[in-house]
Parts: C-alpha cells; sequence; structure tokens
C-alpha cells in the first residue's frame, strides 16, 4: 500500500534550512533527517479496508503538492497559568533543553508512519506545557491560526508528579490561507479535488502524564473547507496518572484524527471524548484507541458525531487489553445521528482482549433524530427546525458535560448551535 | 429408551473420537493442476459447463492471492494446497448413493452409529444425507414430500438430474468463484453436498439433515451445499461436522449457497467440530428475496483455525435475517468468525447475536459486517456480542464493521467481554455443586441461546461437545 513517495519538492536542504532558521540543537536536525530519509519506506496510516469499500483513501492525497515547507506560518496566542510554563518549540528548546530532547518522539515514534514522520522532518510550530512536580493548573490555551499553504505542528505536554493541568488547543484558519465557501457541495470525493486552494495541516500532541498526574487535553479543530488535516495525539500515562483527551471536528474538507492513550501505570485511567459535526462533502475518519498495559487500569472512550448533507464519517474505536492488564475496567461508546439522506457513517468499535480480569464493553448506534422526541416537542409548539436543533445540541450534551475549560465549551457549543443555522 | 437417553448413555469421548481405517478406491494425486480438475469433473461424468465453470475457478484461484493482511487473522501459512489431495471417494459399491440404511456398508453405518445418526432415523427425521469422506454414501427421503415436489439429493447427482436448477444458481449469483480464494478452489474441486429444492409455497416440516465427516488423512473437504427455496417456501437444513482427530493437517472449504425466495424462510443450522488440525474456510450466503427470512445458527467448537462468515444480502422489501453464532476456541484453536449482512432494500430487518468462549490460549474473534446501502429506508440492524474468557492465556477480540449510507434506518451494535464471574461460580458452589460442574453449567447457560434453537440431538450433542471441551482444561 505504500502509494506515497517523498515529494519532489522535499530535500535535506530543505529540512537543514528549516532546522537552521529556527537554530534548533544538532540531536533535533538529526532526528528530522532520519524522520525524511525514513519517508521511502513507511506507509500511510492504517484505513479500514472491507470488501469493496475502502473507509478513507488517503492514497490519493498528493502530498508534493500540498506541502510547501518552507512558508509555513501561523500566528498563535498562547496563555498560561501560575506555575506552569507554557512555550513555544524553540523558547522551550532554550530554557529546557534536556527535557525537549528527553520528551520528543518519546511517545509518538516520528517514522511510525509517513505522515509522522513528513511532521516530524518539517514542523515549524508547536507548544511546550511543562507542568512542575505538584503545580496544579487551569485554562492553558493555545490558541492557533494556519496561515500558510501548509502548516507542521509539533505539541509536548509534560505533566510531572502530581501536577495537574487542563489545556484547550485551538486551530482555525488565519488570513492568508485563503478562505472558501466552508462545506460545498461536490459529487466529487475530497481527494479528487486537491487543488490551488488546498492547505494541509498536520498536528502532533505527546503528553507524558507522571505518577499521579492529572491532564485534560481539549482540542476544538475548525479549518476551512479545502484543508486536509492531520492529527496523532498520544499520551503515556503513568501510575494513578489520568489523561482526559476531548477531541472537537467541525473544520476541514478531510480530517484523519488519531486519538490514543497507553495505560502503562498501574491504575491509570483515561477518557476520549470525540465530537464531530460534518456538513457539505467534510470526510472525518476519527479513531479513538487505548491500550491497557498496567494493571487495575480504566477506559471511558465516547464518541458523538452529527453528519448533514453529504458528510461522510469513520470511526474506529480499539480497545486493546495487554496480557499484563489484570482488572481491567474498559468501555466504549460511539453515538452517530444522521441528519441527512446523503450521508454515510462507517464504525468499528473493536475489542482485543488478552486479560481475562477484564470488564470490557462497547456500543455503536447509527440513527437519526428520534421521531417521538420530535413529534413531542412539536405537540409543545416548538417549531420542526427549531426541535430538531435542539436535539441536536442535546445529543452533544454528553461530550460538553465532559470539559472542564468553560472558555472551551462555549466555543464547541456555539460553533455547534452555528452550523444548525 | 428414548434416542436422547442413548445419546447421554453413549460415551462421549468414543463418539468424537475414533478413526476408521481408510479405503479408498480412488485418490487423486497430491496437489492442484488443471489436469486434477479434469479428472474430477471426468469422473463424475460432468456435463461440459460445470467443467468450465470449475476451470474459471481454477484459474481464478491461482491469480489471487492468500488473504495475509486482515488484522489479526488467523496463520494460514501451513495451508499448503499441493499437499492436498483434493478428491476421494469412499470405497463402496454404489457411486451415486443408497436409499435406504440397510444397504450401507457395515463399517460405515458404525461410524455413523457413534454419531448419533440412526437416533436421528429413528426419530422419522425427515432425511438424512450423510456424507462419509466426499462423496454422500446414504440418502433418503421421505415419500410424502417428494410427491410435493421438494428434492433432496447429492449435489453431484443434482448436476445430472436437476441440471437446469442447479445451472442457474450453482456459483453464480450467490458465492461467485471470484469471492475468495478459498470460495475459487471450491469452486474448482468441489465435490459432492447436498442440493434442497423446495417448490413454491411448500414448507418442509421437518429439519433435513446432512451429516458431514472426514476420515482421510491430507483430505481437503470440498462439499457444496445449494438450498434454492421458492416464493412462500419453508425449510430448516442441518449440517453437523465431526471429524477424529489426525497428525497431519486438513482443510475444509465448503461452500454453502442459499436462495431465499419471496416470503420463504430457510433456517440453516451447523454444528462443526472438525479436528484440531483442520483449517476451516467456508464461505456462505445467502440470498434473500422481498419479504424472505434467513437465518443462520452456527456452533463452530472445532478446527485448528476457522475463518467463517456466513453472509445474507437482504435483496427485497422487507426481507429479514437472523444470525446467531456460538464459537469455542480451547488449546491452539483460533476461531475467527461472525456474519456479514447486506442491507439493499427498504424496511429490510437483522439482528446479530454471537457468544464466544476461550480458554487454554484460545482464541476467539467476531468479524462481522453491517452494511447499509443508500436507499435502504427503515432499515434496522442489532449486533450483540458477548465474549466469555476462562484464563489468561486466551484471547478474545471484536471486531465489527458498519458502514451506514443511509440515514432512516436504526442500527445498534453492543459488546461485552467478561471472565466467568467468581460470584456465580460461588453460588453454585454453595449449592452442592462442585467448582468443574459449576463452570461447566455456567457456559452451557451462556450458550443456551444457541442450543434452544437447535433440534433435540443436536442441542444435547452441543452441550456434549462443550462438556468434552470443558472437561479438558478443568479435570
Amino acid at each position: 500500500m505504500s502509494g506515497t513517495q517523498l515529494p519532489a519538492n522535499l530535500s535535506a536542504e530543505m529540512v537543514q534550512e528549516i532546522s537552521e532558521r529556527r537554530d534548533e540543537p544538532e540531536w533535533l536536525l538529526d532526528a528530522r533527517l532520519e524522520a525524511l530519509e525514513a519517508l521511502d519506506d513507511l506507509d500511510l496510516p492504517d484505513v479500514i479496508k472491507t470488501p469493496g469499500r475502502r473507509w478513507t483513501n488517503l492514497e490519493a492525497l498528493d502530498f508534493g503538492s500540498l506541502v510547501d515547507p518552507l512558508n509555513q506560518a501561523d500566528e498563535t496566542e498562547r496563555t498560561s497559568d501560575e506555575g506552569v510554563k507554557v512555550l513555544t518549540f524553540a523558547e522551550a528548546i532554550e530554557e529546557h533543553p534536556d527535557l525537549i530532547e528527553e520528551s520528543f518522539g518519546s511517545t509518538i515514534d516520528p517514522t511510525e508512519n509517513y505522515l509522522t514522520a513528513l511532521s516530524a522532518a518539517l514542523f515549524t510550530t508547536g507548544t511546550v506545557v511543562y507542568v512542575p512536580e505538584g503545580v496544579d493548573a487551569e485554562d492553558v490555551t493555545v490558541r492557533a491560526e494556519m496561515s500558510s499553504r501548509s502548516l507542521f505542528s509539533h505539541t509536548l505536554v509534560i505533566a510531572e508528579k502530581s501536577s495537574s493541568v487542563t489545556i484547550l488547543e485551538s486551530i482555525e484558519s488565519g488570513e492568508g490561507a485563503a478562505q472558501s465557501a466552508s462545506g460545498s457541495a461536490s459529487g466529487q470525493s475530497p481527494q479528487d479535488t486537491v487543488d490551488a486552494e488546498s492547505r494541509y495541516f498536520s498536528n502532533l500532541v505527546e503528553i507524558d502524564a507522571g505518577e499521579n498526574a492529572y491532564v485534560q487535553y481539549g482540542s476544538l479543530q475548525n479549518l476551512v473547507a479545502d484543508t486536509y488535516s492531520y492529527a496523532l495525539k498520544r499520551a503515556d500515562v503513568g501510575t494513578y496518572g489520568t489523561v482526559n483527551w476531548i477531541e472537537g471536528n467541525l473544520g476541514s474538507r478531510l480530517t484523519r484524527s488519531d486519538v490514543e492513550s497507553d495505560l502503562n501505570g498501574d491504575s491509570a485511567e483515561t477518557k476520549i471524548v470525540g465530537a464531530f459535526f460534518g456538513h457539505g462533502d467534510q470526510h472525518f475518519d476519527v479513531n479513538a484507541r487505548v491500550r491497557h498495559h498496567g494493571e487495575n487500569t480504566t477506559a471511558d472512550l465516547v464518541t458523538r458525531g452529527v453528519l448533514d448533507d453529504e458528510a461522510r464519517s469513520v470511526y474506529e474505536g480499539v480497545q486493546d487489553v495487554g496480557n499484563d492488564a489484570w482488572n481491567t475496567s474498559s468501555y466504549q461508546r460511539e453515538n452517530t445521528l444522521m441528519l441527512s439522506d446523503d450521508s454515510e457513517a462507517d464504525a468499528s468499535p473493536k475489542l482485543i482482549i488478552h486479560n481475562h480480569d477484564t470488564e470490557a464493553s462497547h456500543s455503536a448506534t447509527v440513527g437519526q433524530v428520534d421521531q417521538e422526541d420530535l413529534f413531542y416537542m412539536i405537540s409543545r409548539s416548538i417549531g420542526p427546525t427549531r426541535a430538531r436543533n435542539m436535539l441536536v445540541e442535546g445529543f452533544f450534551v454528553p461530550v460538553l458535560e465532559e470539559i472542564a475549560v468553560d472558555e472551551f465549551r462555549e466555543d464547541l457549543q456555539e460553533l455547534i448551535a452555528a452550523r444548525l443555522e | 429408551m428414548s434416542s436422547n437417553e442413548e445419546l447421554q448413555n453413549t460415551n462421549t469421548e468414543e463418539r468424537f473420537d475414533f478413526k476408521k481405517e481408510e479405503k479408498s478406491a480412488f485418490q487423486t494425486e497430491k496437489g492442484l493442476t488443471e489436469e486434477t480438475v479434469r479428472v474430477i469433473s471426468e469422473d463424475k461424468g460432468e456435463p461440459e459447463w460445470m467443467l468450465k465453470r470449475r476451470l474459471r475457478a481454477l484459474h481464478q484461484f491461482q491469480a489471487m492471492p492468500m488473504p495475509t493482511d486482515w488484522p489479526g487473522q488467523p496463520d494460514l501459512s501451513e495451508v499448503n494446497i499441493a499437499e492436498i489431495v483434493p478428491y476421494i471417494r469412499p470405497d463402496v459399491d454404489v457411486r451415486a448413493g443408497v436409499d435406504d440404511w440397510t444397504e450401507l456398508p457395515d463399517e460405515i453405518k458404525d461410524t455413523f452409529d457413534k454419531l448419533g445418526i440412526p437416533e436421528a432415523e429413528k426419530n422419522a427425521l425427515s432425511g438424512v444425507g450423510a456424507q462419509y469422506e466426499s462423496e454422500v454414501v446414504y440418502q433418503n427421503m421421505q415419500e410424502r414430500w417428494e410427491e410435493k415436489g421438494v428434492i433432496f439429493c447429492n449435489m453431484d447427482e443434482a448436476v445430472q438430474e436437476h441440471e437446469e436448477i442447479v445451472k442457474e444458481h450453482f456459483m453464480t449469483k450467490c458465492v461467485p468463484p471470484s469471492d475468495n480464494k478459498f470460495a475459487a478452489l471450491h469452486g474448482a474441486v468441489w465435490s459432492g453436498g447436498s442440493f434442497v429444492y423446495v417448490p413454491e409455497d411448500v414448507t418442509v416440516e421437518m429439519p433435513v439433515q446432512a451429516y458431514f465427516r472426514m476420515n482421510s488423512e491430507g483430505m481437503g473437504q470440498f462439499e457444496h451445499t445449494l438450498i434454492v427455496a421458492e416464493d412462500g417456501a419453508e425449510v430448516h437444513y442441518i449440517e453437523g461436522c465431526s471429524a477424529p482427530k489426525y497428525s497431519a493437517f486438513n482443510l475444509h472449504s465448503g461452500g454453502v449457497e442459499v436462495f431465499v425466495g419471496e416470503d420463504a424462510h430457510v433456517q440453516y443450522s451447523t454444528v462443526q467440530n472438525w479436528s484440531k488440525n483442520t483449517y476451516n474456510l467456508n464461505t456462505k450466503r445467502a440470498l434473500c428475496e422481498a419479504g424472505g427470512r434467513m437465518e443462520w445458527i452456527s456452533g463452530s467448537m472445532g478446527s485448528k483455525a476457522t475463518m467463517l462468515y456466513p453472509s445474507t444480502v437482504l435483496k427485497g422489501p422487507r426481507a429479514s435475517d437472523n444470525h446467531i453464532t456460538i464459537a469455542f476456541a480451547g488449546e491452539g484453536q483460533n476461531i475467527d468468525t461472525g456474519a456479514k449482512v447486506y442491507h439493499n432494500a427498504p424496511e429490510t430487518k437483522s439482528t446479530i447475536e454471537s457468544k464466544s468462549v476461550s480458554k487454554d490460549g484460545g482464541r476467539t474473534n467476531y468479524r462481522g459486517l453491517v452494511h447499509i446501502a443508500d436507499g435502504a429506508e427503515n432499515s434496522s440492524t442489532s449486533v450483540e456480542c458477548d465474549a466469555l474468557m476462562f484464563d489468561n492465556e486466551s484471547t478474545s477480540d471484536t471486531m465489527p464493521y458498519m458502514e451506514i449510507n443511509e440515514s432512516k434506518v436504526d442500527v445498534a451494535h453492543e459488546a461485552t467481554v467478561g471472565k466467568i464471574g467468581d460470584e456465580d461460580v460461588f453460588y453454585l458452589q454453595s449449592r452442592g455443586l462442585d467448582d468443574d460442574d459449576a463452570k461447566q453449567m455456567i457456559v452451557s447457560g451462556f450458550i443456551e441461546p444457541i442450543t434452544e434453537e437447535l433440534p433435540i440431538e443436536y442441542a444435547v450433542e452441543l452441550n456434549r461437545l462443550v462438556e468434552l471441551e470443558m472437561e479438558g482444561s478443568l479435570g
């Protein structure tokens, strides 16, 4: 399946230039070059195939024309809380060289697949959130605007022993990334229409949660409709640690998002909460995965999505319980609501259980707005459109309730409401 | 003594684990070539069109790669087609089968005795097509059905006697050889199996049964079952498999095609207990017309590796499908099974209920696909998978796939995995049962939704097999 080639416009010199411009240490340049070199042998991330159907066709993306490494630009606002360091990647390397060298690539191997390698070789932006031992921090926000044809971002969160932090990340398209009518319906599959207006955004996030650390990482992606976006977010959760993810996807033409927690420490916990709302001809390929390695670990995966117009969703949820993961509890729910007859939803919730001392369950549903609910509301003299919209907003409540950062919850609510208008 | 008691009094070990000396009149050369396929066809005196279909399937088989890229699939690297004698015929005088039980050679009768076939016969069950090695040697059909026009015969015979029906349905619309590598292999070398034809508005009250059995080392079993139920017809077909243990590997690659006419109802039940060195790679599919109803009930107990996903294509409005499967994987077994349902018409309905038990390092995997096509309005599907694990060496995977291209649908999937409940065991022990009996009883209760769908003989046998499996680990 290696349909990917090194884009012709990429070269070691180019990577060197990116690194030099940023005045990076030797080890990072080496890591970038290594990733670049590995590109030839790497495959795109796995995509589900069933007889006669390929759930997402990443192969057709022409990365050569999407990627413009030397002209990356972004406007990112970062707010911090007392005791926590929220730095740009460049600042972090200067202030904490050893820590960054140790953490970079420790959770996500840059050469894991073609897209991670591309990202590691070319990233020019990113944030480091460093929460020292015992610090409680709230409301760390990172608001990024993408203002170039392609942008590669790499974020590190290091939460030391008994620290806690809530982080909100939002990604939008700024000026410079051409605005186009959001969700223009077209009969073609998204892959066929990579053109001069197309954008590519790549976002890798690594979280290292130490003993008894708590991290909530919320993310809201609302890029313009001709953007192709790839996100891989992975947490290494230590003993008694908790990492809760919230992944909101509203924008882009095609998004591939993988959110993963490795419960390596005993009694580690994770929640992966996802929300998406597709319209036009958007395609969301969202994936939530948890790997239980330690004992007494708990995971809860909750994803809710709404599809309108010709939007399409692909969901894979994996609960992988390792051989030594005694006394595991693992739950997964996925619900998709279809508002339009032309939308399509694929779902595959998977259980891989190697330890019998496990309580695991998953469920998935696909359906439309409940007709009885709708009837009830109309009988209470609420107009049909408003009734439907209220039900859709209500559908997202279980996800909204998980969000600890008020600002984030309000943003997401507003975006959902705006999309319903 | 009722047949039920008699069955219970039979020594289970003896019933399922014995081996007859093999005597064969004819064995094809090892390996698979065009020549082999021609020999098979010629020996059966088949019409030209069937030979052509076999050869076409052979070419497709040769062109297709082995499936290796399924996540978590069983290892098939030991399946070496060249080592398999694809065709073998028991050394009996009759070529086309016999009509009376008493005419069967003693040796074969003895084999079936131990498997409980005579009991089924004594109970005046509708008809038994029993396959010893690759050929149906025993056929019986009650006269009143013949009057109604019901046909139940050996597949080889059907090619000759009912050529038009077979030509229309045999590996054409339902399971074309191009479907997968093993369907293609099957298409090239198939031999034996059953043909069931039920005319319009005829109901076959008693289940139609066929018992398959492999008894020759290194032999592949490629039986083909074709069931055609015309509009408004109703039939329950039962296939059971039990094979003795061998040292060399065996391959079983059967094909089952079911045509469910408008408002017809077909139930297909299997209890599979191939020996622990068999690769069981089958293709089973039903095409269901408007208002038709298809039911698949399968118990997978034996084999080294099973890959089996009975499929139903709901072609017409209001067609419905019901899957009930149970998989039991003990030491060294990898049971990869599930269901596939395509909703291609409005108001179609499907339910899938899957139960699996894994122990002593066994591996079970539920792999299922539900596809709802655009326009299949008001369709609904519900999938439920429950897995029970006995120990930490075992593995239990659940991999459902749902493809929903229609909004006016109701789709639900649920799965749970758990260990055998300590509290349940404790409760039963407090009532005077020992640990083994308690666990056995819990497993029997766990699989009850399956056993209650089967006729009593099969339910008893399934329970026996479970008992046998349980004894191995708990004794």
